[in-house]
């Protein structure tokens, strides 16, 4: 037990150390989450005495943090630092913020895979019901939208509608039909032709009017076309997500009529875009990963807990398996502490804008100096003139002295009418104040993916320092994962990895584990804070 | 230009040899694929008596592709937008290379006999249709006699 209270006292103590704690009240830290919260770590614990005796070898002296605003000083044992080295702050943190006052949300994460998986593993499931072979149950349930009890309903009503209705068989009031048929279609006479490729000499196809020694398809319907026009028209349709059917009736290709025409797997597309339009068709339960490039899927099984989140003002972030972070209700990426409204009506507000602005957004600038040009390739607005050494703030571009420690956050901007003549034009002001707070949170968005980008390439760094000199995995591995989290401390860290010497390592990763934490305690003070203002009303969206 | 496909020549041929009764199409001299295309107002409609000119297109994937069609003569109708753009299901996601020219104009003619409020395009038209339909036929047929006069 005493591991366990040592555990929990260091992020308490954070907390209580952080002069802003008082100003902003944490319901997070109430008797009883705590008293949840341990005894969940209790589990986890025992996986992690390993982590812990291996670390303990370590003599960790150096523990303290400081920066020009907050003393952050710790004054608890040797253990305690331990401690926080095998369970970084952000457990506590992030899974109470998460918990705290509203419903935990239930997902999963997905690919197209796992649901094409799933949606197989339904149709054996749903085969005995049916006695009809899977591909006809696939299109039933294509044309049900994957709605099962939709289905069993309407198949123990109506059967034989059903099949004719999605194109699984032809109509059988067979009279009517082979006599129409017979009269717009003298080919046909009645005799139901083989579903399947033939091949014709002189073939007069009416879709091209080609007249051709070809091979032909054909469902039983006997609407048979050249090879060519069948396979333009799947072609096109491959990728809509629905059933295709033939071009003259309502006749269903299967998906092994699809693989005839076209070759093998071509079907596989189809079933692709059928998952992409099912999960179009519920996207009040299913989101793509909005990231570029990433396949995840967030399934949200029960959307209910969402208007929880809305009313408290809170963001439902979830994360896919490429630890993406997003909002499920707006899909944008992290942006607590404004909720989904704020954040909507300041997209809005940008993109309107944003014509006027373009040049905000690009990641070179002259030095304001000597007009030589400047990449920005990290989060920080301290920037240093390779040329003539001028140190300014990439946001104001003023002089760097006056903005101190204060690495992200230029804090030169105010609005000084004093020092502006009276000029009467208020609207001009307003445009400044607009654009200087666009181009904060430009540069902020740009920031946050460069520093990923450097937090890539730091943890690559990671990986080789750690085969160099021989540290555990789970030394390296946790410091990768702590990159990840912490863009805040990014600066700090490389300078850290530039240190070649072993012992100096181990001092400043504690230093930067201790950083950490308290910068993320510092963020989550602040998204409270900010949803507080939102609950109580004295902050509001506007446009 | 590419070459007229064998399709279209057949097509156009027959609209010429064989035509709809009540409508006309005639390819333009410098584009075989564009089609000038007059359609009477069927008798018993608030469009009896006017003549509708319309344009067809037919787009390059033609006939995989649903030919483009859209009214020049304005019409109150709350199918048709004021673009003269029309909502009909063939044009749209039902069309198949299996249909042809004539019965995408066919079609055209029976949505003038038979306007359908409840799946609208001109949102305006389809609510006064909807909620005044006497009303409404008489403002169809004013702008009939007066914009859709045969000459
Ligand atoms: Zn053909
Ligand atoms: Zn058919
Ligand atoms: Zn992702
Ligand atoms: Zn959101
Ligand atoms: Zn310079
Ligand atoms: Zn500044």
């Amino acid at each position: 037990m005493t591991q366990m209270k040592s555990k929990t006292t260091p992020i308490t103590s954070d907390y209580i150390d952080d002069p802003n704690y008082e100003k902003v009240h944490n319901p997070i830290f109430d008797s009883e989450n705590i008293s949840s919260f341990t005894l969940t770590e209790i589990t986890d614990h025992k996986t992690d005495s390993g982590v812990l005796s291996q670390d303990s070898e370590f003599e960790i002296e150096d523990f303290a943090y400081s920066d020009d605003e907050f003393v952050y000083d710790d004054e608890e044992n040797n253990e305690t630092y331990d401690s926080m080295l095998s369970q970084p702050i952000k457990q506590i943190t992030k899974k109470e913020m998460s918990e705290g006052s509203v419903p935990n949300l239930n997902y999963e994460v997905l690919t197209t895979q796992n649901i094409f998986k799933n949606m197989l593993s339904r149709l054996d499931h749903l085969q005995p019901v049916f006695n009809i072979p899977r591909e006809d149950i696939l299109l039933l349930m294509q044309h049900y939208d994957w709605n099962e009890e939709r289905l069993l309903e309407n198949w123990t009503e109506r059967m034989d509608e059903l099949l004719v209705e999605i194109g699984v068989s032809q109509k059988t009031s067979a009279v009517a039909t082979s006599l129409e048929k017979k009269a717009e279609n003298p080919d046909i006479s009645g005799v139901k032709t083989k579903r399947g490729i033939a091949f014709k000499q002189s073939f007069e196809c009416i879709i091209c009017c080609e007249d051709k020694d070809t091979q032909t398809f054909s469902l039983e319907c006997g609407h048979e076309y050249c090879i060519d026009c069948y396979r333009h028209y799947i072609e096109n349709k491959l990728h809509n997500g629905n059933v295709i059917t033939c071009m003259d009736c309502s006749l269903a290709l299967k998906n092994i009529d699809i693989d005839t025409v076209m070759g093998h797997d071509s079907s596989k597309k189809l079933m692709a875009s059928s998952i992409k339009s099912f999960i179009q068709k519920h996207n009040k339960n299913y989101k793509w990963c909005p990231y570029a490039d990433c396949k995840c899927i967030i399934h949200l099984k029960d959307t209910s807990s969402l208007a929880e989140y809305t009313r408290l003002h809170f963001s439902p972030f979830v994360k896919c398996d490429a630890e993406h972070r997003f909002c499920f209700n707006c899909g944008f990426e992290t942006h607590a502490p404004a909720d989904c409204n704020v954040t909507n009506a300041w997209v809005k507000k940008a993109k309107k804008e944003s014509e006027n602005l373009n040049w905000v957004m690009s990641h070179t600038k002259e030095c304001p100096k000597c007009g030589v040009n400047i990449e920005k390739d990290g989060g920080c607005n301290h920037m240093k003139c390779s040329s003539c050494k001028y140190e300014f703030c990439w946001i104001c571009e003023g002089d760097w002295a006056p903005h101190g420690k204060s690495f992200y956050q230029c804090t030169l901007y105010t609005n000084d009418e004093k020092s502006k003549k009276k000029e009467s034009e208020d609207l001009s002001k307003i445009m400044k104040k607009y654009t200087f707070y666009y181009r904060v949170f430009n540069e902020h968005e740009i920031s946050a993916k460069l520093d990923w980008k450097l937090g890539q390439t730091i943890g690559s760094k990671v990986r080789a320092l750690q085969e160099k000199m021989d540290v555990s995995w789970i030394e390296g591995q946790f410091l990768t994962d702590s990159i990840k989290i912490l863009n805040e401390a990014v600066e700090d860290l490389s300078e850290l990895l530039q240190i070649k010497d072993p012992e100096q390592i181990m001092k400043n990763k504690l230093e930067f584990y201790n950083k950490s934490g308290y910068v993320e305690n510092r963020m989550y003070a602040l998204m409270e804070c900010g949803r507080d203002l939102l609950c109580k009303g004295i902050c509001k969206p506007t446009d | 230009m590419a070459s007229l496909p064998k399709r279209i020549i057949k097509e156009t041929e027959r609209l010429v040899t064989d035509p709809v009764p009540g409508i006309t199409a005639e390819p333009h001299d410098d584009n075989l694929r564009y089609f000038k295309v007059t359609i009477e107002g069927p008798a018993g409609s608030p469009y009896e008596n006017g003549l509708f000119h319309l344009e067809l297109y037919l787009p390059d994937d033609y006939p995989m592709e649903a030919p483009k069609v859209r009214f020049l003569t304005k019409i109150y109708h709350p199918n048709i937008d004021r673009l003269g753009r029309i909502c009909l299901d063939i044009l749209k996601t039902n069309w198949s290379p299996a249909l042809q020219i004539r019965t995408v104009l066919l079609s055209v003619q029976a949505l003038l006999a038979s306007p359908n409020p409840n799946d609208p395009l001109a949102n305006d038209v389809a609510e006064d249709w909807i909620k005044n339909e006497t009303g409404a036929k008489a403002k169809a047929k004013e702008w009939t006699s007066l914009y859709a006069k045969k000459e």
